[in-house]
């Protein structure tokens, strides 16, 4: 990694994100320091290595991998819990946490509130932490006797293990309390060390001294309006970024020292279109094949018909982040890490009526629940979410009708579902067709207590909803209602028109113009430490956004969460034919 | 740039560096983990969803005949909340059978994300036992709660190390800012529940 000049501590620099913490540097001396510790560091783990030709007793390979979980899940190489102590004398084991939960994925540290948690990777462990690092020229201005004091020296395997076990930096300081005091013995210490070793030691691929490169992905079968909306609007981005406003390279290249440091960080955008032919099951070798030609740092937004999976699947294996893509039909997943959704699309429906059906008052709680659904993947995934939901709340199952793809949606069905579910409440994820026949059901004996219906399995006909069955009838709405956010929806707008974007569809470019709009802040937080992992752990400690997103009343993230939409309205469609939400935005 | 602004310029970065590097309070030997303050709580009347899905109302869980901790957290959260938990965690622990002897409240202040499966995972893997609820609800009634306890942050990743201790004889509510040692929060729990068995005696 190239050392630039220094980065200084910038809270609240960034309107949306955490600051990190991060060192001033001071290059001269930090570049001797360097050089001893690593010399010391290095002459070490030689002398370990050929003792043993082992790390803690285990090849090299499985070493990392042993570490690795060590790192990540708190277990020893044993398959025990690690343990330790925090705060003095609270017993704590690592399945309760571990060091990624604080040291995050890329090993670069956070700010929580009062607490700053250091950077572990190897790229800052194994240095010495000093003030700002100046180029020849800048150091050339500034007297030797006026640089600042060393922070803390390079560790050392000696003084980390003491740090992990005892609690004391290499200056001999006692760290925070809430750091773990590791009880570990020195072979599983060994295992330990040698992952932040090797972690986020080297930059990501897809940058270089110039630029960053970026991939959008596009399937063949996409209409092109969409596809030129997507692509347009996040062209216009990489202007903007490449416009350079702020003359960044000139700064980098000569400015005065503090915004060479500032601007140094700086790299051009070109993003690619990779397009996928064909079956999805050949998506995955030819994302492969794009990626080995043109290695990228991130995938931006991109926009598929039918299943996100081959292309998150991508990205899991080659560990890529994907941020924001446009799709209806994401995985999910409590566990995946690489691809950070808007939404969790249909499925959310599916989910938020399970939900609001038990906590609502106006539905009996032990009402029967019947789902009707065409054999499609749009039906496939409120269904799922709805019965996934039904699960994990621990409520029977719903009944399933599957109506054949000839099977109408008129009187007669509806009278026969009555008939046959008497008492029921019916979640039919169904198209347009059904709302004129809804009105049937409203002579039902008993009438139903609840229909629920999705707002985007419908469309834009919900204005033909039957009268009579709009006081049982409940919409599944995952996006905001378009009249909340009209000063919001006007700054996408304008914003499209200033870049002479034409208006094409304007819920997939306002969900284009939030990803610039958050990309642009991410590469500033990463600054010039160009790691994968650690781009998307700065978008987990983004604030919550509400007024940058135009079709989402409100976005959050967090550790792991990815699907940044958390909510979906309930709606009722009124006499006048105006929405009026029954529910909160988080159906609980 | 002159020479004497080139000094100056070093000079402030010198003073930012011992400023910013300097120890913190809770990571110096001799300093306090954390302080403690005597505060005023008017729990705000909202209804909010434990761990099960129940319903709990608030107010009501407040109000009761055994001392009562009350801490923030979030699920996903990478370092405050462990610490905290695992404090609860201890205090289960060390009790043993005698754990219902308080009531440990948490609740989320990342309502958005925190449902009753949020709130389960993360109880089991505290070993919570029954004594210990984790409870989220409406956005506006989370920030109600943080509110009366004054300890609202528009950002949950700008939060901060508390734990609210309320002695149930006179309803005075204690608030320990930073982290507590186990033994400290035993301590605690010795004061609010014998001021409680002290007012059972005047009472007899």
């Amino acid at each position: 990694m190239t050392l630039r000049s220094g980065q200084s501590p910038r809270p609240g620099n960034d309107p949306p994100f955490r600051a990190r913490w991060q060192p001033l540097r001071v290059g001269a001396v930090a570049g001797r320091w360097s050089l001893v510790a690593g010399l010391l560091s290095g002459a070490l783990c030689a002398v370990v290595a050929a003792q043993e030709g082992t790390i803690g007793g285990y090849p090299p390979d499985e070493a990392l991998e042993l570490g690795e979980r060590m790192y990540r899940e708190g277990l020893l190489p044993s398959g025990e819990p690690m343990r330790a102590f925090v705060s003095e004398d609270i017993e704590v084991d690592g399945t309760m946490f571990s060091c990624e939960s604080c040291h995050l994925r890329s090993g670069m540290g956070s700010i929580e509130g009062t607490v700053i948690t250091y950077p572990t990777c190897g790229s800052w462990l194994f240095k010495p932490l000093q003030g700002a690092e100046m180029k020849p020229l800048s150091q050339e201005r500034v007297p030797d006797r006026l640089d600042p004091p060393p922070f803390r020296p390079s560790y050392t395997a000696s003084t980390l293990s003491r740090a992990i076990r005892l609690g004391r930096d290499p200056n001999g300081r006692t760290l925070n309390y809430v750091m773990p005091r590791y009880s570990l013995s020195s072979a599983d210490t060994e295992v330990l060390i040698h992952y932040p070793k090797n972690l986020s030691a080297e930059f990501s691929p897809g940058v270089d001294d110039t630029t960053l490169r970026f991939a959008t992905v596009v399937s063949h079968d996409v209409d092109p309006e969409d596809r030129e909306a997507m692509v347009a609007t996040l062209e216009a981005h990489v202007r903007d970024h490449n416009s350079q406003s702020r003359h960044e390279e000139r700064r980098a290249r000569g400015g005065p020292f503090y915004k060479e440091e500032k601007y140094a960080p700086y790299r051009r955008y070109a993003l690619s279109v990779w397009q996928l032919d064909g079956a999805p099951e050949t998506w995955g070798d030819q994302l492969e094949a794009h990626y080995r030609e043109e290695p990228v740092f991130a995938l931006l937004g991109g926009i598929a018909t039918g299943e996100w999976a081959p292309i998150h699947e991508f990205c899991e294996r080659n560990r890529i982040p994907n941020l924001f893509p446009l799709t209806e039909y994401p995985v999910i997943s409590d566990t995946d890490w690489y691809t950070l959704y808007l939404d969790k699309g249909h499925y959310k429906e599916g989910e938020t009526a399970a939900r609001y059906i038990r906590r609502s008052d106006a539905i009996p709680v032990d009402a029967p629940v019947v789902q009707v659904f065409r054999d499609e993947p749009s039906a496939r995934m409120c269904v799922r979410g709805f019965a996934d939901a039904r699960s994990k709340m621990r409520l029977t199952a719903a009944g399933e009708v599957e109506l054949g793809a000839d099977d109408a949606a008129d009187a007669q069905l509806w009278r026969r579902l009555a008939e046959e579910h008497p008492g029921a409440v019916f979640a039919l994820w169904l198209g347009e067709d059904i709302l004129t026949m809804l009105g049937e059901l409203s002579s039902a004996d008993p009438p139903p207590p609840a229909v629920f219906v999705s707002a985007s399995l419908v469309g834009d006909g919900l204005g033909s909803l039957a009268k009579e069955a709009r006081p049982f009838t409940y919409i599944t709405h995952s996006a905001s209602i378009p009249a909340d956010e009209e000063r919001t929806r006007l700054a996408v707008k304008r914003w499209l028109q200033a870049r002479k974007v034409p208006e094409i569809n304007f819920d997939l470019q306002s969900k284009m113009y939030f990803l610039g709009w958050t990309l642009a802040g991410m590469v500033k937080m990463m600054r010039d430490d160009f790691y994968r992992d650690y781009f998307f752990d700065i978008a987990d400690m983004m604030r919550d956004q509400y007024y940058s997103i135009a079709v989402y009343p409100r976005l959050s993230f967090g550790p792991g969460q990815r699907y940044a939409s958390k909510g979906c309205y309930v709606v009722q469609l009124t006499e006048d034919g105006t929405l009026e939400k029954v529910s909160n935005w988080v159906v609980h | 740039m002159s020479r004497f602004r080139q000094v100056v310029t070093v000079l402030s970065l010198s003073a930012a560096l011992t400023t910013i590097f300097a120890p913190s309070p809770a990571a110096a030997d001799d300093k306090q983990r954390f302080t403690r303050d005597e505060v005023t709580v008017v729990p705000p009347a909202v209804t909010l969803i434990d761990q099960n899905g129940d319903t709990v109302d608030f107010e009501a869980a407040l109000s009761s005949d055994r001392p009562v901790f009350v801490d923030f957290i979030f699920a996903t959260c990478t370092t405050i909340c462990p610490v905290l938990s695992a404090g609860y965690s201890s205090i289960q622990r060390k009790l043993g059978e005698d754990r219902e002897r308080v009531h440990l409240i948490s609740i989320t202040i990342d309502p958005e994300h925190d449902g009753p499966e949020e709130l389960t995972g993360y109880l089991e893997r505290y070993r919570a036992q029954s004594g210990w609820d984790f409870l989220t609800g409406t956005r506006q009634d989370i920030d109600a709660v943080m509110r009366a306890f004054d300890a609202f942050v528009p950002d949950k990743m700008s939060h901060k190390p508390l734990i609210f201790i309320r002695s149930p004889q006179d309803d005075s509510w204690v608030r320990l800012y930073g982290f507590a040692r186990s033994s400290d929060l035993m301590a605690e729990l010795e004061r609010a529940a014998g001021e409680a068995e002290a007012g059972e005696e005047v009472a007899r």
